[in-house]
């Protein structure tokens, strides 16, 4: 909890802190906020500019929030699609507005969202609104935003949870029992290590199983990230646990005959924690990164899915990045992140290593 | 001093800085909010100005002719004459080349670089699509009878005179052998015989096949290669052959005699091909061709890179696909390139059902059991083309620039059924079709005639942003009927070998490359046995006769269609063939995109035609340029 | 002898670290259910015949371990093998390396003769506001992935037409003058080495920061600062050759991190590298250019480490008599 007074007091700590918080805020809420889900599409609607909200209407005058939808049209002469807008019926934008169903928190079920324009049910065809427009396939990009959100920011922090407890355990035994154990483990740990760990993640990604469903390919992926980063993370825990178990406090235990497991569990591992929390802070960035990249060769989280990494994908088309600027929201959002989990880790661990000892 | 006034300005900025820093962001962001709900309903003007739609009608040049002057044959082009020089650079996607082997290629790539090098007896006439002479000065069919006459005084690149001694080495020697790539001795084969060739004179070869059989006229277009060069390495055998002509051979040691020689090859970046000045094809002022001194071919990983390319001047040629269209032609007007349209492209994209009912060699079925009930039905097919909606997919995928297909032939195929005209999306006859074969909707739900939900997967190669997009909306389409489909886009390469060899797949989004001007090239997709008769895999070697009727009636086809010599005893047999397909819809086409194309307005002579596209005519072309602004 | 030994000795150590590598990924390639003859199945005029002996030259027909032990062997023997496409594998990576090589020793150039000194005034300026804002701007380099920030980065060449766009030659590159050519490279170079170079800038400022304050905190800069030796001194004479030492050990490793790092922006870029190279061939299962490549890229690693242990033993005494 010091930490975090700390972190409040340093401006960009606090920022970083800050912007971290809203967005796993707004994914945790992300159901409730994004005014569509994630597989609706309007095919009618690709690739929709962003919808204009207006506050001063026709006359000059203030009014509520409304909008207007639009109309797609094709331009045989210039090959060219256009979007007007449809001006014959203002779309208010109401607050708690009713949407599609969903469980809020996964629990409750309801069909208000943070704002909208009306249900589109067929009959009453209701107003559209797209903040941040739409992608290939008619999607509302803000709501899948929000939804992609929840696989970029976690996919780092679900690794995490497989990787700690590898990297901790084998550096853990490795460092504490030292010679040949040590040996052979840290010679395999190299091993995986000194294969450029970006193709490793290739291959591993290009033989996950087909016949997956999205979650388990969303698992298979955490896992495959993990496995990579294992390896380095139980090099630097080993190196600790060699120094750590030469102090007294351990060999106090052992005369006492305390069981090895026991030591490594008990008294060296949590010695390593403030390690760990930078090692955290700092790795989750790269994974974000990662999946990405994955997602750029295909081999990431796939379509129908949104994750930030497959989003932008959509983005690199040269004439999406001249004309669609909407298609690049999804970069700006894993740049914050990544940029705030940096900032922090680096705050981190100016506080909780002032000399820097620990490599990430 | 310094030290001092630089802890100062630390301090400075540590403290105050900060703080009327953020109060500065704070007051920005606000702003900015308000400036971003802020906005007045002031319409918009959305007239635009449309080009000149005014259709400049390209006047093609006659017919190539042949020439004799001293005693050389020359093939003499019609195209107006131009001036000598310059050079143009183009693109190649993918890898680049792996071989300058005419007769090892096996990908397009490397077939396109080996044809700038080799030139074949015969060609295709780019408008027609007919047969005519190239290397060969003429030829006579008589039956089965196919008599081919050399021109006189032509030679390779090192001044050897072409003869019939080298069409003999390459067809007995290479071809027949089954040396390099033996699919072309497959494709000599008629009822599984290789056809007799007898050297007649010095200039004059004939070729006999066991029938009449049509296909094999094209097949004359096989590249001719020197005996000369080739044979010392022919004759050390498979390996020896196959890493003849590697890309790394010294471009200089090359004996060729296509337009242009081989200068340059630096992997991953470029081919660079320069004039040569022995070739056999000259203008009306009775000049040599090619006109241009170079062609290079930039090696560039994706269409992406060839947009940046084209946009940045490095390149004189793009071929823009849909979303791209709208881009290039509304610069068209102040640009320094002029846009083709070449008509539908030769490829096919397409919905594929696995009808596939057999099992695999552990004993598992290849496709479920409850599932081969329903791939296996007619009517479910016909519900799912029905539901597809390919009005959208044009308009969305490929931003206008598309037309939708019907057909297994593709829409500029010379062999196209013109009688099959397709339908739009109509969801209430799919959902007929869907009861007529037993199926029943429940609560948005849909069940099989034995209470089975319907659920299925659907596959495409991951990372194309086309065909993942295509898949988002077939499946809407097809959860709109209540199917659950499981959409899995996985990497290229494990898609083909689910698709050719383990067959354990249900639907998948895939494409074919076809040819526009011989049906008989789509043999291994529609023969029963074939190797890419993927909706219906059979092992190898299968003896089992358990073909469906419909795939009997397509096996007799091209039987048939093969030993019919002329087109119009040809084309009622491959219309049929069509309906077939159509009618029974183990495949569903999707669309066909329009191919567009730019090129810089300084070159010349440059007759599109849907059949070959832009630049077949590279010996021709010439760069004038008076026309530069 | 002492260092000779050392030496033989890490170099010996290093074989089954190359057996462990191999096994691993050649296991991995081979039983994914990735088809090296996907592109050729899928052409229509390729015949039965064809695949058959495409089948036969790779040796897919073989169980998995005879494979591998094919492999091994010739691989042993110095014979790397051909591609699926049927070119030699060896001419392939020497086509390749090279390039990589170039971009790489840019990249460590720029990054070091940048990164080090940022580093140590960072270091010496500890949480001033210079230090914050060399974290921050070290920082957003590091947060664009790196294929995005390539693809902005090419749309800036087309756009002021400064650079050109990807690749490592112009066309017409046989026809220009030595110093034409140099110039040609190096404007090709541009822009993939400044992706890279913001990318792995901040890792390296960072741990010259961590190591710099380490040594400014030891006790014999403490004693050369009480002996009232200048703030320089201290620094220049002292503390920066101790703390330069450990990055050594660093060069090794950002050796190899390039040589994977570099994979998605010498994709975008079109360089003609060896990053490129690999990524199409895991990607098509082509296993003979993955394994050669994969060990290229170790054996580089291990070189890359062993000529830092003996840049350090040459430069630290204290190493040098210990060995070790």
């Amino acid at each position: 909890m010091e930490l975090i007074k700390k972190i409040f007091k340093d401006p960009f700590a606090k920022t970083a802190f800050l912007v971290l918080c809203i967005l796993y805020l707004i994914i945790l809420f992300a159901d409730f906020i994004a005014p569509y889900s994630n597989y609706y599409a309007n095919r009618e609607m690709a690739y929709a500019p962003p919808s204009k909200v207006y506050t001063i209407d026709e006359n000059g005058k203030f009014s509520r929030p409304y909008t207007y939808n639009y109309i797609r049209k094709f331009e045989p002469a210039l090959m060219q699609t256009v979007f007007e807008e449809d001006r014959s019926q203002k779309y208010y934008i109401k607050p708690f507005a009713r949407g599609e169903k969903y469980k809020f928190l996964g629990l409750i079920p309801t069909d208000r969202h943070l704002f909208g324009v009306g249900v589109n049910d067929g009959a009453d065809k209701g107003g559209e609104i797209h903040l941040l427009g739409t992608d290939i396939n008619g999607r509302d990009v803000f709501s899948r935003l929000l939804f992609g959100g929840r696989i970029s920011m976690t996919v780092g922090f679900l690794s995490l949870l497989i990787v700690f407890p590898i990297g901790l355990l084998y550096g853990g035994v490795s460092g504490y029992f030292g010679g040949i154990i040590d040996n052979l483990m840290m010679r395999f740990a190299e091993a995986t290590m000194a294969i450029p760990s970006f193709y490793l993640l290739i291959i591993l990604a290009a033989i996950l199983p087909s016949g997956m469903t999205s979650v388990q390919r969303f698992s298979l992926i955490i896992v495959i990230l993990a496995l990579i980063g294992w390896a380095g993370f139980a090099r630097v825990v080993r190196g600790m646990v060699l120094s750590i178990k030469k102090e007294d406090f351990v060999l106090a235990e052992k005369t006492l005959g305390a069981s090895n497991l026991r030591i490594i569990l008990k008294h060296i591992l949590p010695q390593t924690t403030s390690y760990v929390i930078i090692a955290m802070t700092l790795s989750v960035p790269s994974y974000i990164l990662a999946e990405s990249g994955l997602s750029f060769l295909g081999l990431g989280i796939q379509q129908p899915d949104a994750s930030w990494g497959n989003m932008l994908k959509e983005a690199q088309e040269f004439t999406n990045i001249l004309y669609r600027p909407w298609l690049l929201t999804p970069g700006v959002l894993i740049f914050l992140a990544v940029l705030s989990f940096n900032l922090l880790g680096d705050f981190i661990r100016d506080y909780l290593d002032p000399k820097g000892r620990t490599r990430v | 001093m310094k030290k001092i006034w630089g802890k100062y300005w630390g301090k400075y900025w540590g403290k105050y800085w900060s703080k009327l820093g953020s109060a500065f962001l704070i007051i920005l962001i606000i702003a900015l909010c308000l400036k971003a709900c802020i906005r007045a309903d002031i319409p918009e003007d959305y007239t635009r100005k449309l080009p000149d739609s005014s259709i400049d009608n390209i006047v093609y040049p006659e017919k190539n002719k042949n020439i004799t002057i001293n005693g050389i044959d020359f093939l003499q082009t019609q195209a107006p004459a131009g001036k000598f020089g310059g050079e143009l650079v183009i693109s190649t996607i993918g890898e680049g080349p792996k071989t300058f082997n005419p007769c090892n290629t096996k990908d397009a790539t490397s077939s396109s670089m080996a044809g700038m090098l080799y030139d074949g007896l015969l060609t295709t006439e780019p408008r027609t699509g007919e047969v005519i002479p190239l290397l060969a000065k003429d030829f006579e069919v008589n039956g089965n009878d196919y008599i081919v006459h050399l021109r006189h005084g032509i030679v390779w690149t090192d001044g050897k005179p072409i003869t019939a001694d080298d069409v003999m080495y390459t067809y007995e020697e290479v071809v027949f052998k089954g040396l390099g790539n033996p699919s072309s001795m497959e494709n000599m084969k008629v009822e599984g015989k290789l056809p007799e060739i007898k050297k007649i004179d010095d200039y004059t070869v004939k070729f006999t096949t066991a029938k009449p059989f049509a296909p094999f006229l094209r097949q004359l277009s096989y590249p001719i290669v020197p005996k000369h060069y080739f044979k010392p390495y022919s004759d050390k055998g498979e390996s020896e052959f196959n890493a003849f002509l590697n890309p790394n051979t010294p471009p200089e040691e090359i004996v060729s005699n296509g337009a242009f020689k081989l200068k340059e090859y630096v992997a991953a970046q470029r081919v660079v091909f320069v004039r040569n000045p022995n070739y056999y094809k000259i203008n009306t002022k009775n000049e040599r061709l090619p006109y241009l001194d170079k062609v290079v071919y930039m090696i560039v990983g994706d269409t992406n890179n060839e947009i940046l390319k084209f946009e940045a001047g490095e390149l004189d040629l793009l071929s823009i696909r849909g979303e791209n269209v709208a881009r290039y032609k509304l610069k068209e007007p102040e640009s320094d390139y002029k846009i083709y349209n070449l008509g539908p492209d030769t490829g096919t994209l397409f919905l594929i059902i696995n009808l596939n009912n057999r099992k695999n060699n552990e004993g598992k079925w290849n496709v479920d059991p409850q599932k081969q009930k329903w791939f296996g039905n007619r009517d479910f097919r016909a519900a799912i083309d029905w539901a597809v909606d390919r009005k959208n997919m044009v308009q969305n995928i490929a931003q206008g620039v598309a037309k939708p297909l019907f057909t297994a032939e593709s829409l500029n195929s010379i062999y196209l059924n013109k009688y099959i005209k397709g339908h739009p999306k109509d969801k209430s006859v799919a959902e007929k079709s869907l009861e007529k074969a037993g199926f029943y909707n429940k609560n948005g739900i849909l069940y099989d005639s034995d209470g089975n939900r319907v659920e299925f997967d659907l596959y495409t190669n991951a990372g194309v942003l086309e065909r993942e997009a295509l898949g988002v909306m077939i499946k809407q389409d097809l959860e709109d009927l209540g199917m659950k489909v499981n959409f899995k886009p996985i990497e290229f390469n494990t898609l083909v070998n689910k698709l050719s060899n383990t067959n354990d797949w249900d639907m998948a989004i895939m494409g074919l490359t076809g040819s526009p001007l011989e049906p008989h090239d789509g043999k291994n997709v529609w023969k029963s046995n074939g190797p890419l008769h993927i909706f219906n895999q059979r092992p190898q070697n299968y003896t089992v006769d358990d073909r469906l009727e419909w795939e009997k009636e397509l096996d007799e086809i091209f039987e048939q269609g093969a030993l019919k010599l002329t087109f119009e005893e040809r084309k009622p047999i491959y219309d049929r063939y069509q309906t077939i397909i159509y009618n029974q819809k183990p495949i569903i086409y999707l669309y066909s995109p329009i191919r567009i194309a730019a090129i810089r307005k300084k070159f010349k002579n440059i007759f599109p035609t849907p059949l070959s596209g832009l630049v077949y005519n590279l010996d021709e072309i010439y760069i004038d340029k008076g026309e530069i602004k | 002898m002492e260092f000779v030994r050392y030496i033989s000795k890490r170099i010996l150590q290093t074989i089954p670290l190359l057996i462990i590598v191999s096994l691993i990924s050649f296991f991995i390639i081979r039983l994914s259910p990735v088809d090296p003859l996907a592109e050729l199945r899928l052409n229509p005029s390729i015949s039965q015949e064809t695949l058959d002996k495409e089948i036969k030259r790779l040796n897919l027909d073989k169980p998995i371990y005879i494979q591998y032990f094919s492999w091994a062997k010739s691989f042993v023997k110095g014979d790397l093998g051909y591609t699926s496409a049927g070119e030699k594998v060896s001419v392939k990576l020497k086509e390749r390396i090279p390039n990589t090589l170039l971009l790489t020793f840019v990249v460590i150039f720029m990054t070091w003769s940048v990164g080090v000194p940022l580093g140590i005034l960072s270091a010496i300026k500890k949480e001033s506001s210079f230090d914050r804002m060399l974290t921050i701007l070290a920082s957003i380099g590091m947060a664009i992935p790196s294929f995005f920030f390539a693809i902005l980065m090419l749309i800036f060449a087309v756009k002021t037409g400064w650079f050109p766009v990807g690749g490592l030659t112009s066309y017409n590159f046989n026809d220009l003058s030595l110093s034409g050519k140099i110039l040609d490279i190096a404007k090709h170079l541009c822009l993939p080495a400044l992706v890279l170079f913001t990318i792995s800038l901040s890792g390296l400022q960072r741990q010259m920061r961590a190591n710099m304050l380490e040594v400014l905190d030891s006790d014999y800069v403490k004693f050369a600062r009480a002996k009232g030796l200048s703030e320089g001194k201290v620094i220049f004479k002292h503390a920066l050759r101790n703390a330069v030492n450990p990055m050594i050990t660093l060069l090794g490793f950002e050796f190899a991190g390039l040589l994977s790092g570099a994979a998605l922006t010498e994709y975008v870029f079109q360089y003609p590298g060896l990053g490129r190279l690999i990524l199409e061939a895991v990607m098509k299962s082509d296993i003979n250019l993955v394994m050669a490549s994969l060990m290229m890229g170790t054996i580089m690693l291990i070189l890359g480490n062993l000529i830092a242990d003996i840049l350090l033993m040459l430069t630290d005494p204290r190493l040098r008599r210990g060995g070790q």
